[in-house]
């Protein structure tokens, strides 16, 4: 029997009180053609007890990353986070509220989230935050999108913006998506041996819309070049980079070698990977992008009696006002998520997220150290890397992942999966959460598996 | 007040954390990329963070604090056991990218969600990728705009949508690359049949409505618009944002929709949480089928090998559709948000028809006791229904425009009202076409006398001289916040030179 109807066994003296006889007089405008036959073939209700016993057992049967040595991110990074954030954000105020419309009584949430927005502007280095977009992906193809209403007036080459081409692929399908609307058109950078970015080719850069790059880049490269980008690109073109947030505790804001927006997965700060959702899409930028940026802004106000507020603004870019003709389509978001962002950086400040960033540059820096030394692995990329980097392995990648999962280890990603020539190429990724005995276990099942390979070869 | 950047503690007061790991050498950042500026965050430690938080979360109004009658919101209780299953570390910590074999469990899930959807919306296959309503709505509109690619329709350049439809329809359509063609509803709320028929031609893509529609009514001509756009090669498609009130009463399949995607965060109770996540996965006849985002899960045999490693007597997979329009986000959909809600779908199975008996019946009841109470009161010539009709369903819409004539009372001065009285106040001033519109939700898990209660404050309201109600609420964290002050002084983030 289902237990959350307050008014099971009162139907009766409701219907009657309103003059009815039964259930169906209300739904008597609903035409005979269009109504179900019979019940829903479902299975019947579960209580709680049996519900929380099939979660155990299907949820249960997944393995769960933490289990065992794991070094797959590509996007998404295993990091702790602090369980106060837990026990605060499952606070039915904050957890069983809608969005913020009658801000009389959701100043808790309001608040909270300027402060995330200044918590993400001092992070990127720029002087406006929103209030976070669905995740990376969608923030970044939003980037472009925005960077097209602005600069398109004065650009050389409208409509055109540039992306890296290593920008993943299902990243890249985001953007297609989200620009083929408006008909920009999507280009590529291409990037030097090393990894880094050819400063040359973006000079066909200059001119367009909007470039999009990643510091560290999708192979973890740390790219000194981007620096350099702005001056080359000029100021009609937007300069977007995505980041991961956690390296900007040691790696330049951003906003201060020119970027105009910043964009990223909020995720390691704050939330667990659960599966790839929910997230939350960091999104930041300047000035002269604020009128045409997509997502929910809150401003600082004051109330009728002068006392410190604060509401939603600038709603007029958006679809419930705007309509047709809104920045964005964007209405639900990533609030709660943003929140647990907002508490973890919270409870960090700013030398424990340079602590952070550190320990994960060192869980980098050994696993590279080990992997160097581990007989037919190449670490790819001689450079500076955050969180993950690429090796390559004996035989196909694929093949060493599978082997590596056979012996307990998730090994990390198979790159051909983002760019098919690469059958050799292994993205591996630690974060604070990698210990000695992970990186241990996968240089030793590495070095086992490049002699079963000599063997068979 | 408490100001999160008001906490300037020492260095290093916050979290503590465990020494990084020995390397040879220290890891560096290329020396031209190095912060040279620290991020002014403030610095607090857990017991000041923990009062913070908890501070604010008392100025704020969930579900848990009161009646919260959102219409358009469905805003119904959220099961706590959701948000345990939702922390385990089966689905908390777990990568999109694993392999199958590592996530079976989730798949069945996914697979046993796009089952259950596609049950009650009559439709031939759901997928679980858009993360929120709009971007269902997006999805939706890009998979049909490919379908008539792929048929060499490309002049299908147009969407209708009716002029009460949510902001997100003609939102989502536009940036797709529609146009958009607004049609005016009937004087009594309803779609009309004359002004479809004379927009519906070849090139119009979709239209685009909701049923029951936003003034909480059905829209018993739906077959004969689900004719007129299909006559004129169009596709029909569904807004679920008013799914609570239908589901195994009738369905989008039944009233002749080709696509549909369902807001999980109302229909089945994933937390709003101020604002999201939510998750919008859609459905979609067959023949837009092969358009759809993946992946999909999917099931077949299991080998011999897969066998042991199996959690039923399937074997799942991730499945990619032919002609894919790509990705909208870039893993698997709001995995987290999907789970929260099969849990809540295993509490009603085939019971969820029962469910959406009790959303309407509390509907009806709320509008009767509101009218009931407002006689007794001799209140009731300040408001009128937002739309005649019999019977509502999950929601109805009163119109404050009487009390408005009669003494300057707005519906917003209703809505201030009836927070000082406890409740999160009702959708105001939407749908646009009901003047001074208050759009009520009770939902399903809201007791008799809860709305009973409710009737008599909303009525005790309407009693109030205008003066007070113009002055409220008096009772809230903060009094009425000045909106126009926000916009002209842009204050977005902390002032940190600010004295």
């Amino acid at each position: 029997m289902v237990d959350q109807l307050p008014n099971r066994g009162r139907e009766t003296e409701m219907l009657k009180e309103m003059g009815y006889k039964g259930m169906e007089d209300l739904f008597a405008d609903i035409p005979a053609d269009v109504r179900f036959k019979g019940d829903l073939p479902l299975r019947g209700p579960q209580s709680e007890e049996e519900i929380i016993r099939d979660a155990r057992r299907l949820l249960g049967s997944n393995v769960a990353m933490g289990s065992r040595p794991s070094f797959l991110g590509a996007g998404l990074y295993r990091n702790y986070v602090p369980a106060s954030v837990f026990q605060l954000v499952t606070r039915g105020e904050f957890l069983t509220a809608y969005t913020p419309y009658q801000p009389e009584v959701s100043q808790g949430m309001l608040q909270a989230m300027w402060e995330f927005q200044t918590l993400v502007s001092e992070l990127v280095g720029l002087p406006i935050a929103n209030l976070s977009l669905y995740d990376g992906s969608t923030a970044a193809a939003e980037a472009l999108t925005c960077a097209v209403r602005v600069h398109n007036r004065k650009a050389s080459q409208p409509n055109t913006v540039y992306v890296s081409a290593l920008t993943p692929p299902d990243k890249l399908s985001v953007m297609h998506n989200y620009c083929q609307g408006a008909e920009i058109d999507i280009r590529m950078l291409s990037h030097n041996e090393d990894g880094t970015l050819d400063l040359q080719a973006l000079e066909q850069a200059a001119g367009s819309c909007g470039v999009y790059l990643e510091q560290p880049n999708p192979l973890g490269v740390l790219d000194e070049g981007l620096t350099a980008v702005k001056e080359i690109v000029g100021e009609h073109t937007a300069l977007i980079v995505g980041v991961q947030p956690i390296s900007l505790g040691v790696v330049e804001a951003p906003g201060h070698y020119g970027a105009d927006i910043v964009v990223g997965e909020g995720q390691p700060l704050g939330s667990p990977v659960t599966g790839g959702g929910p997230l939350y899409g960091i999104f930041a930028c300047t000035k002269p992008y604020l009128r045409l940026m997509p997502g929910r802004i809150v401003g600082r106000s004051i109330d009728v009696d002068g006392k410190e507020a604060y509401c939603l603004t600038l709603s007029t870019r958006e679809q419930h006002i705007r309509r047709h003709r809104a920045t964005s389509n964007i209405c639900t978001n990533e609030t709660l998520i943003a929140l647990m962002g907002a508490m973890h950086m919270a409870l960090l400040g700013p030398d424990g997220l340079r602590e952070l960033a550190q320990r994960n540059m060192r869980a980098c820096q050994k696993a590279k150290e080990a992997l160097s030394e581990t007989p037919g692995v190449r670490l790819v990329h001689d450079a500076s890397h955050f969180n993950e980097f690429v090796i390559e392995v004996e035989g196909s990648a694929s093949a060493c992942l599978t082997y590596l999962d056979d012996n307990g280890i998730i090994g990390g990603f198979d790159l051909a999966r983002w760019y098919p020539d690469k059958t050799q190429h292994l993205l591996v990724t630690t974060t604070d959460q990698t210990s000695l005995a992970d990186i241990e276990a996968l240089c030793a099942q590495l070095a086992m598996w490049s002699k079963h390979q000599e063997v068979t070869a | 007040m408490s100001h999160l950047f008001g906490h300037n503690g020492a260095e290093n007061t916050g979290y503590s954390q465990p020494a990084g790991l020995d390397c040879a050498s220290e890891p560096s950042v290329p020396k031209g990329l190095m912060r040279k500026q620290a991020a002014q965050w403030p610095r607090l430690s857990e017991p000041e963070m923990v009062r913070h938080y908890t501070w604010l979360s008392k100025r704020n109004f969930g579900i848990d604090t009161g009646f919260y009658p959102l219409g358009s919101c469905t805003m119904k209780h959220n099961p706590r056991v959701n948000e345990v299953i939702a922390q385990l570390p089966g689905i908390a910590d777990i990568h999109p990218h694993q392999p199958e074999h590592h996530l079976q469990g989730l798949l069945s899930i996914y697979y046993e969600m796009q089952h259950m959807l596609e049950v009650c919306a009559g439709m031939d296959q759901v997928t679980l990728q858009p993360v929120a309503g709009a971007q269902g709505e997006f999805t939706a509109v890009r998979c049909i705009q490919e379908y008539f690619r792929m048929r060499g329709e490309d002049q299908r350049t147009k969407v209708i949508v009716p002029d009460s439809a949510h902001g997100t329809n003609p939102a989502s359509a536009a940036m797709a690359g529609f146009e958009i063609v607004e049609i005016p509803s009937r004087a009594d709320g309803r779609i009309d049949l004359d002004a479809l028929a004379a927009v519906a031609d070849e090139t119009t893509a979709a239209m685009m409505i909701t049923n029951p529609n936003t003034l909480g009514l059905f829209e018993a001509d739906i077959s004969a618009a689900s004719d007129i756009v299909h006559k004129a090669g169009g596709q029909m498609y569904y807004d679920g944002a008013n799914f609570n009130a239908i589901l195994g009463i009738t369905s989008p399949g039944l009233m002749g929709f080709d696509a549909v995607h369902f807001n999980l965060h109302k229909t089945f109770s994933q937390p709003h949480g101020g604002g999201g996540p939510g998750s919008g996965p859609i459905g979609v006849k067959a023949h837009l089928a092969p358009f759809l985002p993946g992946p999909l899960a999917a099931r077949r045999e299991p080998s011999a090998e897969e066998r042991s490693m199996a959690v039923d007597e399937h074997w799942y997979h991730w499945h990619e559709p032919e002609h894919s329009i790509g990705k909208i986000q870039q893993w698997h959909g709001n995995a987290g948000a999907v789970i929260r809600c099969w849990a809540y779908y295993r509490r009603y199975g085939n019971g969820l028809t029962t469910m959406s008996e009790h959303a309407v019946l509390n509907a009806n009841y709320l509008r009767h006791a509101i009218h009931r109470e407002a006689k007794t009161a001799g209140v009731d010539h300040l408001f009128v229904d937002g739309a005649e009709t019999d019977v509502a369903k999950h929601e109805f819409t009163l119109s404050m425009q009487p009390a408005k004539e009669a003494m300057g009372v707005s519906a917003m001065d209703v809505a201030k009202g009836l927070l000082d009285r406890g409740y999160m106040a009702p959708t105001v001033y939407f749908p646009l076409v009901v003047p001074e519109c208050m759009m009520i939700e009770p939902t399903e898990t809201e007791s008799k006398d809860t709305l009973d209660t409710f009737a008599k404050h909303f009525v005790e309201v309407l009693k109030t001289d205008p003066e007070t109600l113009h002055a409220a609420p008096v009772t809230t964290p903060v009094r009425r916040v000045d909106e126009v002050y926000a916009a002209r002084n842009l204050c977005l983030r902390h002032p940190f030179d600010e004295a």
